[in-house]
């Protein structure tokens, strides 16, 4: 005790009273200070760039009638179906295509066969970019659902295939020793350490698979649907309201943006060790 | 406490005079890009119920390949291994291992990972974890029951790994230079707690180094290896009494058996070296 307290009295008289901790707190409260007032920073200086003139205001509408447009889509009664067919198609088509890739790494991951079968084509057809596939997906399954969601589900699946067989493949041998000098059973290994050793590797796909589930929504919209946030802005588009186009934008950007939160807090709990 | 049950079981075991472990002709050949590789060259040793044998040799001498081999870890070999007195053919959970590196499951709490070897043995949770806190208490971990092992400082990780492997109550205990990455306190601290613990539960174990010191405070035998190929060059008896703990580096009788030791080693280093020049 006696010890630690003229150590601390010592650090105190070296930096002249000032410790470490009340300099960073201050540095902290700063820092969130200036976050705080960086969005309505950037609103406001918009708002000033689009009224002063030298910018055609048609094109460039302020956000005072962006906020006008967005407010005018919800009265409507569009923004709600828009945002369901939307997060209907990102959900589902994440889902499934999860679900897909996580089953097929472990396959390929845990059994070299399957992995000399698919592999190599799953190598091949990974890099095509999902957009590429929208004129013969059209011709496939026509403006449907289906060919939606085929889209969403093929950039989710190759993402979190990769991601998946990675993780399998780098599970500690050591560890899988150390299992079976403890009596694990082969056949337990999976689910006793495969899949653990493989999780953290499966949630960063996933959350990869995120961002990239609503890259593909853009896609399977823009090629042709009935309702969705990016068809509503497409057709804005069409009638030159550049308003609704631009709040459509900032709704993508939002439900991305809280989509990716959410599965950044799920992922923490989900490895729970770290 | 169940851990007396192993050591009633090793007297009988002696009764019947059956080595635990009978290694004859063991010699394992790797095929490598570069041809084969003879790693271990015909050795052949017993270890007594109840017995503390120690193997040292330089790095690349093929102790973990042998340790490997008895603990049914998958190794092509040829010669013979009776356990118990049967044949390997896989791992077994009256044989345990300890490896280098703790290799304790991330997820799993340290009571978790005591208790999965139970577990998998069939046991319920509750007595598995009855088992897992009893030799947490023996490697006086209490404080740590609920962490996880990123949590813990090296030296605790491998106490946990020692548990671990104890869990099963194994007949033969593997350890494979577990003490290796540790510092040289918190090493003569481990060395200290296992003599300990041996004195407990009176397994047959087999101990890999390359710290001489190491070898002669643990063992009742100490087998010296030489490396390419991995063959036993010479078995010097320990007969310092035990208990025992570190402190015993200091008296004479171990510093003639170290000497003894040392000549080997630096003999055969000599004529490696020789060889190696000559060629
Ligand atoms: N799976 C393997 N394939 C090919 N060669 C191997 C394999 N495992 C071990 N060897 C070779 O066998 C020899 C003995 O290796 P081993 O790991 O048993 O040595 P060691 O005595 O434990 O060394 P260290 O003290 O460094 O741990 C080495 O030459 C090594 O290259
Ligand atoms: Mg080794």
């Amino acid at each position: 005790m006696q010890d630690g307290t003229s150590a601390r009295l010592e650090i105190a008289l070296r930096t002249d009273g000032r410790g470490r901790r009340p300099d960073s707190a201050r540095l902290r409260r700063l820092n969130i200070l200036v976050g705080a007032l960086s969005l309505p920073l950037f609103i406001g200086l918009w708002e000033l760039v689009s009224r002063s003139g030298t910018v055609n205001m048609v094109l460039f509408p302020p956000p005072t009638v962006v906020a006008a447009a967005v407010l005018e889509w919800i009265r409507s009664g569009q923004f709600l179906g828009d945002l369901l067919a939307s997060l209907f198609r990102v959900t589902t088509g994440f889902i499934v295509g999860g679900a897909l890739g996580i089953l097929l790494g472990i396959l390929t991951g845990q059994f070299p066969i399957i992995s000399s079968l698919l592999s190599p084509l799953f190598h091949i057809l990974r890099p095509i970019p999902p957009i590429a596939f929208v004129p013969i997906v059209i011709l496939w399954f026509g403006l449907s659902e289906t060919g939606k969601l085929f889209l969403v589900v093929w950039g989710v699946f190759f993402t979190v295939w990769l991601s998946t067989h990675i993780g399998v493949q780098k599970v500690d041998r050591g560890l899988i020793r150390a299992a079976l000098m403890l009596g694990t059973p082969r056949r337990q290994m999976l689910q006793e350490i495969v899949l653990l050793g493989a999780l953290p590797y499966i949630v960063v796909g996933l959350r990869t698979a995120v961002s990239i589930s609503f890259y593909t929504l853009v896609a399977a919209e823009l090629a042709g649907a009935f309702a969705g946030i990016v068809y509503r802005i497409e057709i804005a588009q069409q009638n030159l309201q550049t308003g609704q186009v631009m709040g459509g934008l900032a709704t993508l950007g939002l439900i991305s943006f809280i989509a990716d939160r959410l599965f950044a807090a799920l992922a923490e709990r989900t490895v729970w060790w770290r | 406490m169940k851990l007396a049950l192993a050591s009633s079981s090793a007297s009988v075991e002696s009764a019947r005079k059956q080595p635990a472990i009978q290694v004859s002709n063991l010699s394992i050949v790797f095929d490598t890009n570069r041809g084969q590789t003879i790693a271990v060259d015909r050795v052949s040793f017993d270890v007594a119920p109840g017995e503390f044998v120690c193997i040292v040799g330089p790095s690349g001498c093929g102790k973990s390949t042998v340790l490997n081999t008895i603990a049914g870890l998958e190794v092509p070999f040829e010669g013979d291994i009776l356990v118990e007195g049967s044949r390997v053919y896989s791992p077994r959970p009256d044989v345990g291992m300890v490896f280098q590196q703790p290799h304790l499951f991330p997820w799993k709490s340290v009571r978790r990972n005591i208790a999965h070897g139970p577990r998998m043995l069939g046991k319920s949770r509750t007595e598995a974890n009855a088992i897992a806190d009893d030799l947490i208490a023996m490697v006086g971990l209490k404080r740590f029951a609920d962490a996880y092992p990123n949590t813990l400082s090296g030296g605790m990780q491998q106490r946990v790994a020692i548990a671990r492997a104890l869990a099963n109550q194994p007949r033969v205990l593997l350890m494979d230079e577990p003490f290796g990455a540790l510092d040289a306190q918190t090493r003569a601290v481990m060395q200290d707690n296992l003599l300990e613990l041996r004195d407990r539960i009176k397994a047959t174990i087999v101990f890999v180094t390359h710290d001489i010191d190491e070898a002669i405070v643990l063992a009742d035998r100490v087998l010296i290896m030489s490396a390419g190929p991995g063959r036993i060059l010479r078995e010097v008896a320990v007969k310092l009494p035990r208990p025992r703990s570190s402190s015993i580096m200091v008296e004479p009788i171990y510093l003639s058996l170290k000497k003894d030791c040392l000549d080997v080693i630096r003999a055969e280093g000599l004529r490696a070296f020789n060889q190696s020049d000559a060629s």
